[in-house]
């Protein structure tokens, strides 16, 4: 376990062997914008939001899956990452369905707020949007696919928290969709008493039920601070 | 389906999960497509969880999640191909079995699908039924090709 010596932002840092880069850009100060990674889950490099800049590398690198190695040099914040981030965003934003005026987590949302970190503004190009029915048969968890992002947080965290594997990548390209079983609305008795994959989404297309009479979520939560 | 044939299958290969793929293969070229219920009987047999089943299932353009016709018509509407009129042709294929791509005659004879390039781009438009690769294609030749499949 040897330090290494790097340099981050023209400024030398060190870690150990087998750390990320985001890991030791995190350690020194340095904030890296991140979607699908959590540092309780497995890096899956899936949403590129974390790309850097690797003297040498023909390619932007996500920090989050990328190990350190000697002498690195990186620049995280460098013109062409910035907007190869925004991009990123503003792709996420351009499918995604346009109503965060009246959704439940505008507030909550990381999608938004790394929207509005990031200064994405609208999306300046219409993609094609998700229209999936909303799965509300479970009483313990509700999905509204036309909000997820992919950044598979749900089914890693089932399987690695929760130990379950209820979630799975299916289809691919537009049709690309988190399923459980065989492409089934969720209802599962495991979800009662857990809502692991609820507290790890980034949007809230895995939410709880919401219960009668409790409809109203009370003020703003900058109000309420 | 039979989960006799599905049982046979699955008991040709050790029980792990590496043989998933060649399993599901099998599955297909035994029954032209994947049922749900023998992904169920694989999820039992080999204790993996049906969503991970059908996400491979899902994945592979050479496994189909829907019955499929006892022929296979394939037309590629790929770069060389596609100069050459191949539009034509796979709308004439459409107009004739009355189904669109993607979709299955309902007397189950045909199915029809788009690639994109058979690597004999030569030959195009090409139209591949089954295993026939059929050259040179004009919506004029495509009922006699398709006659022969009846
Ligand atoms: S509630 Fe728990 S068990 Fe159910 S899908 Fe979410 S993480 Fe898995
Ligand atoms: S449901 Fe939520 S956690 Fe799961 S992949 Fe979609 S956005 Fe990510
Ligand atoms: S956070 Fe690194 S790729 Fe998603
Ligand atoms: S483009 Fe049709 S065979 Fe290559």
């Amino acid at each position: 376990m040897g330090d290494i010596t790097l340099t981050i932002n023209d400024a030398p840092v060190t870690g150990q062997d087998g750390m990320t880069i985001l890991e030791v850009a995190r350690e020194n100060g340095v904030d890296i914008p991140t979607m699908c990674y959590l540092k309780e889950l497995s890096p899956i490099g899936a949403c590129r939001l974390c790309v850097v800049e690797v003297e040498g590398s023909r390619n932007l690198v996500g920090s989050c899956h990328t190990p350190i190695t000697e002498g690195m040099v990186i620049q995280t914040h460098s013109p062409r990452v910035v907007t190869a981030r925004r991009m990123v965003v503003e792709l996420m934003m351009a499918n995604h369905p346009d109503n965060c005026l009246v959704c439940d987590a505008a507030n909550q949302c990381e999608l938004r707020q790394v929207a509005a970190d990031l200064d994405v503004g609208l999306p300046s190009f219409k993609l094609k949007k998700h229209y999936y029915p909303i799965e509300d048969i479970s009483p313990y968890l509700v999905r509204d696919l036309g909000k997820c992002i992919l950044c598979q947080r749900c089914i890693r965290a089932c399987d690695e928290i929760a130990k379950q594997k209820v979630f799975n990548l299916a289809y691919r390209g537009f049709d690309c969709k988190v399923i459980v079983d065989l492409d089934q609305p969720v209802d599962k008795e495991v979800c009662r008493d857990c809502d692991v994959c609820v507290s790890v989404c980034p949007t809230v297309a895995l939410r709880k039920p919401k219960k009668q009479g409790e409809e109203k979520k009370g003020p703003p939560l900058i109000l309420s601070q | 389906m039979e989960p006799v044939k599905v049982d046979e299958i699955i008991d040709k290969y050790p029980a792990q999960s590496s043989v998933l793929i060649q399993l599901l293969l099998d599955i297909q070229g035994e029954f032209s497509w994947i049922p749900r219920e023998a992904i169920q009987c694989v999820s039992e047999r080999l204790n993996i969880p049906l969503s991970q089943i059908y996400r491979v299932a899902s994945f592979y353009k050479a496994m189909s999640l829907t019955p499929r016709g006892r022929h296979v018509v394939n037309v590629c509407l790929g770069t060389a191909c596609h100069v050459r009129g191949a539009t034509r042709i796979i709308d004439k294929v459409e107009d004739s079995l009355g189904i669109k791509t993607g979709e299955t005659t309902e007397d189950m004879q045909f199915t029809l699908q788009r690639v994109n390039c058979l690597g004999c781009c030569a030959l195009g438009p090409v139209m591949l039924v089954d295993k026939d690769y059929h050259g040179k294609m004009t919506p004029a030749k495509v009922a006699a090709v398709l006659k022969d499949y009846d």
